[in-house]
């Protein structure tokens, strides 16, 4: 008895870890934001009002602001702040995955003694700091940087190229950080494919291509998912990059509601702007997901 | 004899004017130091459903990724059809492969599988749809059509792959293990649908196994590899019963080797000193020298009881039974000679088990004859 007992409590706690982990620290910062959003900003500590108070006995007041959303609707800013972000993460996510893709399928074909020093050379720049890393490239792109200097050395430009604080110097950036987010599950991917599946197509006439584009392109279909996904939705929310590299005027929404936070003091009105983010981002991919199954469910 | 031999009597590879389909010149693979296939020669005729049989790593499997194409020799030709396709690669060879994991697109349904090679010749879509058809008819896998390889059995993607391979009407086709991803009873059956379907529609099997009872009932004839070269080709019967060699004679079925000496030559018949104490006498038709040490090989079923005992004593052993092995429709006896040696003999259990004279223990003579078994030199 005692012993099913505890059978019992190993598999609440098997599943109830994950559960708890997601419900404190996911659920949980969602909620306050939610509820942040729905507040409205005052000079206080901390600096937005309460959600609900006791007015008299017996009696609460909620109060649901949604002035917040409303602003967000009506400024123009802020959705041309969404659109572009949205624009500069699918055209960084299209260029790591042009990029990513062969360098991937270059590592997972390599002799196995090899791929582990070409793994290593990926993951090798996470040792450094993100920020510092950013920060490195403008001394790579400014006007006398060492780009500018080799190009002017070499003869190939006359004066210096204006690339950092331009939206290309965002791309650059954008690549930079976040190709081994790609490379990773594409390498993952790729190695699992069996190798007979191509020589199985060879057989069957297919040239070389023509068997990449009918067989291994396919078969990777989830590890390109998983990659664009894990490129594209961080760039969309990216700060650093932005504010580092762009131009100032540049809207991304990372920046405005770094802005809305820190500058404005406007908590609500950044909390409210994270949830409109989350709510672009999520819905889409849960659709889609949904979507997913039923495929898979009516194919059985 | 003056008059030709009938060529209808003559089977192709007998025929000396028949053009092999396939011809292998002195083909050499090597992996590094290791020579995987080495100095084979062989030739393949139309219609042959041909075996490379051999136990792993013996470079069976390699002689066919080399006629696939899949790999390219180090040295050597190989002409299929009077074409010498040697450098071609496998996109252009007239030739298919079954897979030994069938390698299925597992993105595809079972029609687009078949499909697969009908596109890449550009057939119009009329003829690759009545193709397609005919696969699935062929193989029985019409209700499947619509299924990819993760809903379908073990005994379904063999089909599948085998239909795959067959619907560009190869000229020749390579299995790699057809049957040894299925369970027993099932792949008995294959067997003989594998060999009915090769004779219906004429095209040129070859095929790989390391299973000798597979390469037995399907096989017009039999290569046997060991470490990279071939040796021995023949019909099954031939290479059962007229092994040239002790490999083959010990890899094929079981067998009895008898050392000795040959002591003399009686017309087609040599007289050998057995080194267990007897003589024996063998029907042999190669010219072998007195005193040359040979062996005598008799597989166990060609082993009989000896009723009469006395005689000259030729060909006969005595000994006691250390072993019975009841397996049903026969028995296999293990029979062990005052010398120490140990001879197998099988016999068919005519009456029901408990009512045949030989037990343990008790004392036996058995006997074969001269035309029984051979004598081999190496």
């Amino acid at each position: 008895m005692s012993h099913r007992h505890s059978h019992r409590l190993s598999r609440l706690l098997n599943i109830g870890l994950p559960y708890f982990w997601l419900g404190l620290f996911f659920l949980l910062p969602f909620v306050m934001v939610l509820r942040i959003s729905l507040a409205e900003p005052t000079l206080a500590q901390p600096p937005y009002t309460a959600l609900w108070e006791w007015v008299e006995q017996g009696v609460l007041q909620i109060r649901l602001n949604l002035a917040n959303f409303q602003l967000l609707r009506e400024d123009d800013i802020y959705l041309a702040a969404l659109l572009n972000s949205l624009w500069v993460a699918l055209v960084g996510t299209v260029c790591c995955l042009l990029l990513g893709y062969p360098m991937a399928y270059a590592i997972a074909t390599a002799p196995e003694r090899r791929r582990i020093l070409l793994l290593m050379l990926i993951i090798l720049p996470f040792w450094t700091s993100f920020l510092i890393r950013v920060y490195a490239w403008i001394g790579l792109l400014n006007a006398n940087g060492l780009l500018n200097t080799f190009l002017l050395w070499l003869g190939v430009i006359d004066e210096p190229l204006k690339i950092l604080h331009t939206q290309m110097a965002v791309y650059i950036g954008v690549v930079y950080s976040y190709l081994p987010f790609m490379i990773l599950p594409l390498y993952a991917n790729l190695t699992r494919l069996d190798p007979t599946l191509l020589e199985a197509a060879a057989d069957l006439g297919c040239r070389p291509f023509r068997a990449f584009l009918r067989v291994t392109l396919p078969l990777s279909m989830p590890g390109i998912v998983a990659g664009s996904m894990l490129v594209f939705i961080p760039v969309v929310g990216e700060f650093v990059i932005p504010d580092l590299l762009g131009s100032p005027g540049s809207l991304m929404i990372g920046k405005l509601m770094w802005t809305e936070f820190f500058a404005n003091k406007d908590w609500p009105l950044a909390s409210a702007l994270a949830i409109v983010l989350l709510a672009v981002l999520v819905v889409p991919f849960v659709l889609m997901q949904r979507l997913q199954q039923d495929d898979e469910g009516t194919r059985t | 004899m003056s008059s030709l031999p009938d060529r209808r009597l003559l089977e192709s590879w007998q025929d000396p004017k028949a053009a092999p389909y396939v011809r292998i010149e002195r083909l050499t693979k090597k992996f590094g130091d290791v020579y995987a296939v080495d100095d084979v020669s062989l030739n393949i005729f139309q219609g042959e459903f041909f075996s490379l049989l051999g136990s792993s790593g013996c470079g069976k499997s390699t002689l066919l990724r080399l006629l696939a194409g899949l790999e390219y020799p180090t040295s050597g030709r190989i002409h299929i059809d009077g074409v010498d396709v040697t450098d071609v690669p496998p996109y252009s060879r007239p030739v298919n492969m079954m897979f030994q994991s069938y390698a299925l697109f597992p993105h595809m349904t079972v029609e687009q599988n078949i499909d697969f090679g009908l596109r890449q010749d550009r057939l119009p879509r009329r003829e690759r749809a009545e193709r397609i058809g005919e696969m699935l008819d062929l193989l029985k896998i019409t209700p499947l059509r619509k299924r990819r390889p993760d809903q379908l059995s073990g005994g379904q993607r063999q089909r599948v792959a085998l239909a795959r391979s067959l619907a560009k009407h190869p000229k020749l086709l390579l299995l790699d293990e057809p049957l040894g991803a299925l369970d027993k009873r099932l792949r008995e059956n294959t067997q003989f649908e594998l060999v009915n379907l090769q004779e219906r529609l004429g095209t040129t099997f070859v095929t790989v196994t390391h299973d000798q009872e597979e390469a037995m009932t399907m096989s017009s004839r039999i290569a046997i590899m060991e470490a990279g070269q071939i040796m021995q080709i023949d019909t099954p019967t031939a290479i059962y019963e007229f092994p040239n060699c002790r490999f083959v004679a010990e890899f094929i079925g079981s067998v009895n080797l008898f050392e000795g000496k040959i002591v003399e030559r009686q017309g087609d018949q040599v007289l050998i000193e057995a080194q267990f104490g007897g003589l024996m006498r063998m029907r042999s038709f190669q010219p072998h020298a007195i005193g040359t040490p040979v062996m005598v090989a008799i597989r166990p079923e060609k082993m009989r009881l000896c009723e009469t005992p006395g005689g000259d004593g030729v060909n006969r052993l005595q000994g006691i039974v250390e072993d019975i092995a009841y397996l049903g429709d026969v028995s296999i006896y293990r029979i062990r000679t005052g010398s120490g040696l140990l001879a197998e003999m099988t016999l068919t259990n005519i009456q029901p088990r408990t009512e045949q004279a030989l037990t343990w223990e008790q004392e036996a003579v058995i006997e074969w004859s001269p035309t029984s078994g051979v004598v081999l030199t190496e």
